[in-house]
């Protein structure tokens, strides 16, 4: 029997992949609420089917579709983010255990997240873009239960937030501005409402379309 | 130090050097601390008054105002932003935050103090206990609320809509512009540190004096100031040990549990005391309130003694504007995403409702209790040792010795969590706005704070905590005025700014 007591915050593996813990609901049977870090999916399960993993320096993972590397030494800059692995709140910050940020502003002391948490220098790690050569991989618990080529599938995905149908884009530079929802996803070729049609790089690229919510956050 | 660091710094060291030649007056001067002090609470009366019923009234107006005006639907943050918290733990942390340990000090003592020695009419009558359950909630009510409601709206904008520093002078940006960075906005951060300083150390010595009363009563130590300084001293130890060691996570534990034991010690008076009598009292005072709300907000006494205004009404005005910038910080870091109409609505009327429950609760049975028993002696014994009182109520009551310990811890805790928190505000507003003040500066307000609580218990009580709040919040009401002047434009300019989103969206 695994006496293992799960917090709000831990890294664990569920199914050989990767989960953050998000909540625990003490009083139901699957207890346990995930988010896969891969693609920020949610899962439900119970603790028995977890392991814990403690996330440290030169572990690499996918996050959100993209290779990170955690790495104590590069200094934090605006736009980076960051893994907080050393929580210590001050009374007006609001952060837990190993969620990421995104660094708004850096400081002597610490940065500044968009979030308006101030986090100090020794209670993060940074998340530096891309795969380090001596860097140990942890998005999977079992490596080799893991096809090659799937893989090589996952490293290929170097984009930002995918979009997804129920995203409301809008365009900037017209000047009668246009505001769409993706409806349709087709392959490489995202269908926005009004029967815009076009490749998934364009409406990624931050200049010409800003992402504004989604319908699915509400 | 280099000469551009110096300037960096010079908001902490300017308000330190003020707050070290106040210290330095009362421990070697103690005598003429107080000869001065009780000269300026006199001339108060005379000069100050009108200035701060005055400046209190318009801002429960301008809160009004806000809520009904066509800035309401106005998102602090960005159009996306939702709120971080849901509406019930938000209430519960803003709360705690605005009333902490000042509601457990006075709930008991403030209407049985108004029932022996009444504003108008004759003590110990059935009048008298209407006026005094009525006076209390005016001083806790809506002009509280409605103070920081301007700070904590104001600083929320401009964080999270304009972009600034978390600082006080930040909120002068849209008149001042860049001159916040300047003298001008470095003086209004010094005072707005001055007073925060006063309104936290107010806070510690009614704490003190509270603690020194729950172990008289629970353990029979002595009442004595000796005790006093001795818990101020172990308070400041403690927090001082948090700061280093990474114990604050410690502290936020604390400060959730005193959340749940309020409720708990609220929910049970209300059974075990005069159930029936607190219902009526919360209906019958709520009527009274709002009947006589305009007459109360602006009643002086021209031609009789104002002593009565001064040291009730005046005090509690100076001690909410020298307590509004920690409270408005807190306020507005936890209140991103609600639209000004939410706030207004959670900050202004929903604590006034919570604040009148709960004196009624408490101040009801309270007055229920000296009432019914016709016991003279009971009123005026409570109303000489304000800081005992809430223990001699509890006596009176079913479970009185659950009640005491349960009082007693609250006390306890709300007296470490506020020491502690508040060197973690003082910190960021003398850093310039930072979110990671270092915690040197965080320890040395933390001393700072604790010695002047010490200092005013030492030269007098409760009467010096009660006149130094008044001076020392007087410049920054003034400045609170402007503040709203300035929080007025930069929601228009959010209007517009907002407005232009949300007609390019129904264009689309």
């Amino acid at each position: 029997m695994k006496l293992f007591q799960l917090r709000k915050g831990q890294f664990v593996y569920y199914q050989n992949e990767l989960h953050r813990v998000y909540s625990v609901k003490p009083m139901v049977k699957k207890s346990v609420h995930l988010m896969k870090l891969k693609d920020l999916s949610q899962h439900i399960c119970s603790a028995a089917e977890v392991d814990k993993y403690q996330p440290k320096e030169l572990d690499s993972f996918i996050f959100n579709k993209n290779v990170y590397t955690l790495s104590k030494y590069r200094k934090a800059e605006e736009g980076d983010f960051i893994l907080i692995t050393n929580p210590n709140p001050d009374y007006l910050d609001h952060y837990s255990l190993n969620e990421i940020e995104v660094v708004a502003s850096v400081e002597n002391k610490g940065v500044i997240t968009n979030k308006y948490n101030g986090i100090r220098h020794n209670e993060y790690l940074l998340m530096v873009p891309g795969r380090d050569d001596n860097s140990n991989r942890i998005e999977y618990r079992d490596i080799q239960d893991i096809e090659e080529s799937n893989i090589q599938d996952h490293s290929d995905v170097i984009s930002d937030l995918l979009p997804t149908i129920g995203d409301v884009y809008r365009k900037n530079d017209t000047n009668a501005a246009i505001d769409a929802m993706v409806v349709a996803i087709q392959g490489n070729t995202i269908i926005l409402g009004g029967g815009l049609e076009l490749p998934h790089e364009e409406l990624m690229n931050n200049e010409k379309w800003e992402f504004l919510y989604s319908l699915l956050d509400k | 130090m280099n000469v551009n660091k110096l300037k960096e710094k010079s908001v902490f060291i300017i308000s330190l050097l003020l707050t070290l030649i106040f210290i330095v007056w009362g421990v070697f001067f103690t005598d003429n601390l107080t000869k001065v002090t009780n000269s300026i609470y006199s001339g108060s009366i005379d000069y100050l008054g009108w200035v701060y019923i005055g400046t209190t009234f318009f801002f429960v107006i301008f809160s009004i105002y806000l809520l009904f005006s066509k800035y309401g639907h106005i998102r602090l943050g960005k159009a996306t932003d939702r709120p971080d918290f849901n509406t019930a733990s938000w209430l519960a942390m803003l709360f705690g935050a605005g009333m902490g340990i000042g509601i457990v000090y006075w709930s008991v003592a403030e209407p049985v103090t108004h029932y022996t020695t009444p504003p108008y009419g004759e003590g110990y009558t059935l009048e008298a206990a209407d006026v005094a359950m009525k006076y209390t909630f005016f001083h806790w009510g809506l002009h509280p609320w409605a103070i920081y409601t301007v700070i904590g709206l104001a600083l929320a904008i401009c964080q999270y809509n304009k972009k600034l520093p978390a600082a006080i002078s930040s909120v002068f940006y849209p008149i001042l512009k860049d001159r916040i960075y300047g003298p001008i906005g470095k003086t209004i951060d010094i005072l707005s540190v001055f007073a925060t300083v006063f309104g936290i150390a107010t806070s510690l010595g009614l704490g003190a004096l509270q603690v020194t009363a729950g172990m008289h009563s629970i353990f029979g130590v002595p009442n004595t100031l000796i005790v006093q300084l001795i818990v101020i001293a172990v308070a400041t130890v403690i927090f001082l040990i948090s700061i280093n060691t990474g114990l604050e996570k410690g502290i936020q534990y604390l400060s959730n549990a005193a959340m749940i034991i309020s409720f708990a010690v609220l929910v049970l008076i209300l059974i075990v005391g005069p159930t029936m009598m607190i219902i009526k009292f919360f209906f019958n005072t709520t009527g009274l309130y709002l009947n006589d709300f305009i007459q109360m907000s602006l009643r002086m006494t021209p031609f009789g003694n104002g002593e009565w205004i001064a040291s009730w009404t005046l005090f509690y005005w100076a001690w909410w504007i020298a307590w509004a910038p920690f409270v408005g910080m807190f306020i507005a870091r936890i209140s991103r995403g609600r639209t000004v109409k939410q706030f207004v609505i959670g900050v202004l009327i929903v604590p006034t409702l919570g604040t009148c429950i709960w004196m009624s609760i408490f101040g009801g049975s309270a007055l229920d209790i000296v009432i019914s028993s016709e016991n003279h002696e009971l009123a005026k014994y409570i109303a000489d040792n304000v800081s005992l009182a809430i223990f001699t109520f509890f006596d009176y009551l079913p479970l009185s010795t659950l009640l005491s310990i349960m009082g007693f811890a609250l006390v306890a805790i709300y007296y470490v969590t506020v020491a502690d928190t508040s060197t973690f505000v003082l910190g960021m507003l003398s850093e310039g706005g930072t979110l990671n003040p270092s915690n040197k500066i965080k320890m040395t307000w933390g001393i700072i704070q604790s010695a002047v609580a010490a200092v005013l218990l030492l030269s007098g009580g409760l009467t010096v905590l009660q006149t130094a709040s008044i001076v020392v919040a007087f410049p920054f009401a003034i400045i609170m005025l402007f503040m709203c002047y300035s929080l007025l434009k930069a929601l228009n300019s959010e209007l517009v700014i907002q407005t232009r989103k949300k007609k390019v969206k129904d264009y689309s």
